[in-house]
């Protein structure tokens, strides 16, 4: 078809074209030109669908338009402008295919209403034909997506307004459409995080983009049908991949750099890769290209197999996406914290680390503040946790004796009703929970808590940080020391030294129980091999492990 | 209802949650106005209470689900392409999101919106 162009226009009629208004012969050709253009890049479009629905089909559906479009002009054949676009506009209503297909003839649609009852198109004339495009896009859709073929046209179209308002002639104004056209798809994958995600440029926008090109190199004289598929730099490859939303079905990315054979044309190959995969880029420095796809499990080797026809491979990387996403998954859930109604009680509990957080949380706890030793929480912190709570009774579990001033004072400041439990370590606040009744009154639950913090026992572990000797203890810098209810009992020069001493002081014979919060510090090797030798040395106790990823002590124990 | 085994119990998938996503996923599509009661029950329903449950309705069975909307559509597009690719959303979205198959989708057109007559 390009052929055929060329030959009805010599250069004289091209500037004629490009000078003097245009009529409904001239409008005709400028489409035909857009679609010769179009229909070039078709695989290439194709290859970018992933939005609304990734069916790959974004190009053919618009060629498809197109060319209806220009048969029912070619019916016409009127010299008339807004009867040809009338035609038009027409023809890409009855062969509108696919949703960009349907945005094309609306397009088409506004473009002609502006030019209904004129016989020519001057560049104000054009300018309010791509006013009105703009506007009939719009109207057929409530909630538009930006980052579509939409904020294309209106892109195109500013740029026009602006550029007439210069006092640009017709054919300046369609270079500014094409320049911002191209500039407004580069930007769509900001406007629409899906695209970004697929690391491609919204379809039908490219597709709109390469029908306006087509009119202005047409008028300028350049080649049409050549594909402007480029590779772009290897630089500018971006291959990490968020990996929220990797499309259905397209299970395995696969990337190969390979270096192609003289024939190698970069369309043919877009177009082959179309049919295996999705996401597709191409990048190419010093003679080396890669490619990236994401591929259905059972086309995996499709890629690899096609270009090795093609060039010679360097290096194959394969990954499977659906493993990734899932090991991403199990790395580690949010805590979910137990929803408050109304009326209930909700307690708060302040926590050193994010296993002993896992633990309040499994046991009803409403809010955790982040705080511990030698990291206070301050009273706003602590309000600002219970707060928003959809409750007025609310109970603090402080968990730290440095802690539980701050929190009677946000007690205090705060209009809602508040028990402060003081307890003293996370051990007691656990023993405290197993109380909570969440519907009972505030004075009742105090009563049980508080009673249940008697009941528990807990030891401590920590490294000392400078010498001394309290309740006949002496203590040197760097010793490993146990402490039993906040009391200072043992100290010794290994962490096994003194979790035993810990334990001979305890009376463990009026108790049934340990359970052990490993800190931050300790790997669970260790401390299995701590509890195993626990355990031989009193077979009569239940003992259990738990994370507790509490800093500075390297565990804390309960005993019951 | 809809509900899949997982190893810890049943997950059940309301009609309503379905509904939202068919809902937003066709207003989002172009070409669509707004979605429209598809009885007089509903009509009623709608004037009084303005609720936004109106125009879709869900079944399922053990093939999957199926899907009924009734919408209004621009004047001046072709309405076969419009609900062609409305149907084909709906389904991708409601799959995507829920991942329960969707055998079904029927577009009823209960009317044009007439911006421009041209």
């Amino acid at each position: 078809m390009n052929e055929k162009l060329s030959a009805m226009l010599s250069e004289a009629e091209r500037h004629k074209l490009v000078d003097s208004p245009v009529d409904g012969k001239g409008l005709m050709l400028l489409f035909e030109a857009g679609l010769v253009r179009l229909t070039a890049n078709q695989p290439y479009v194709n290859s970018l669908n992933v939005f609304p629905v990734p069916d790959g089909d974004t190009g053919t559906n618009m060629v498809l338009t197109m060319q209806a479009a220009l048969k029912e002009a070619e019916m016409r054949q009127s010299e008339n402008i807004g009867e040809m676009a009338h035609a038009i506009a027409q023809g890409a209503l009855m062969g509108a295919r696919g949703n960009s297909g349907v945005i094309l003839s609306q397009i088409w649609r506004g473009f002609a209403r502006a030019l209904d009852h004129y016989d020519t198109m001057d560049s104000a004339l054009f300018v309010r034909a791509m006013q009105e495009a703009r506007n009939t896009a719009y109207k057929g859709v409530v909630r538009p997506v930006e980052g579509t073929i939409l904020t294309v046209i209106k892109d195109m179209t500013s740029a026009a307004e602006e550029a007439a308002k210069r006092g640009a002639a017709l054919h300046e104004i369609l270079a500014e459409i094409v320049r911002a056209g191209d500039e407004s798809v580069r930007r769509t994958p900001e406007l629409l995080p899906i695209l970004k995600q697929a690391c491609v440029v919204d379809s039908g926008g490219t597709g709109l983009y390469y029908i306006f090109e087509g009119m202005l190199r047409f008028i300028e004289g350049q080649p049409l049908d050549v594909s402007t598929v480029v590779a772009k730099p290897l630089s500018e490859m971006v291959l990490e991949n968020t990996l929220e939303s990797i499309e259905e079905g397209q299970d395995y990315e696969v990337v190969i750099d390979f270096t192609p054979t003289d024939k190698f044309s970069l369309e043919n190959y877009y177009s082959g890769l179309s049919e295996i995969g999705t996401s597709i880029q191409v990048g190419e420095g010093d003679g080396l290209y890669r490619m990236h796809i994401h591929v259905p499990l059972e086309k995996r080797f499709a890629p690899i197999e096609y270009t090795e026809g093609l060039g010679t491979i360097k290096k194959v990387a394969m990954e499977n996406l659906q493993d990734q996403v899932k090991s991403r998954k199990d790395e580690k859930e949010p805590i979910k914290l137990a929803p408050v109604t109304p009326g209930q009680i909700a307690v708060v509990a302040v926590s050193p680390g994010d296993g002993i957080s896992r633990i309040f949380a499994s046991l009803g706890v409403a809010a955790i503040v982040t705080g511990g030793q030698t990291m206070n929480p301050s009273v706003k912190e602590i309000v600002a946790a219970f707060e928003n709570l959809p409750t007025d009774k609310i109970i603090i579990l402080p968990n730290n004796k440095n802690i539980i001033l701050a929190a009677q004072n946000a007690a205090k400041v705060s209009v809602k009703n508040i028990v402060v439990i003081p307890t003293r370590n996370a051990p007691q606040g656990f023993a405290a929970m197993l109380r909570l009744i969440p519907d009972g009154t505030l004075e009742e639950n105090e009563e049980a808590m508080l009673e249940a913090i008697q009941e528990v026992h807990t030891g401590e572990i920590t490294t000392a940080t400078r010498d001394v000797a309290i309740d006949g203890v002496e203590v040197e810098k760097g010793n490993v020391i146990a402490m039993l209810d906040g009391k200072l009992v043992y100290s010794n020069h290994t962490l096994e030294g003194a979790l035993f001493g810990l334990l001979e002081k305890a009376n463990l014979d009026a108790f049934e129980r340990l359970t052990f919060f490993y800190g931050e510090e300790m790997t669970p090797n260790q401390v299995n091999q701590l509890v195993d030798q626990v355990r031989e040395k009193y077979p009569d106790l239940d003992i259990e492990v738990h994370e507790g990823g509490q800093p500075y002590y390297q565990l804390i124990i309960a005993i019951e | 209802m809809t509900s899949q085994e997982n190893p810890l119990g049943r997950i059940y998938i309301l009609p309503q949650a379905i509904k939202s996503v068919a809902r937003h996923s066709a207003l989002q599509s172009y070409g669509v106005i707004s979605l429209a009661p598809s009885n007089m029950i509903e009509a009623i329903g709608q004037f009084f209470n303005r609720h936004n449950n109106y125009g879709i309705t869900v079944s399922s069975d053990n093939e999957g689900i199926a899907i009924e909307l009734n919408i209004i559509i621009e004047y001046g597009l072709r309405i076969k392409t419009v609900a062609d690719s409305v149907a084909e959303s709906v389904k991708y979205n409601v799959e995507k999101t829920m991942g329960i198959p969707v055998t079904r989708v029927d577009v009823h057109v209960r009317g044009l919106r007439i911006s421009n007559p041209d």
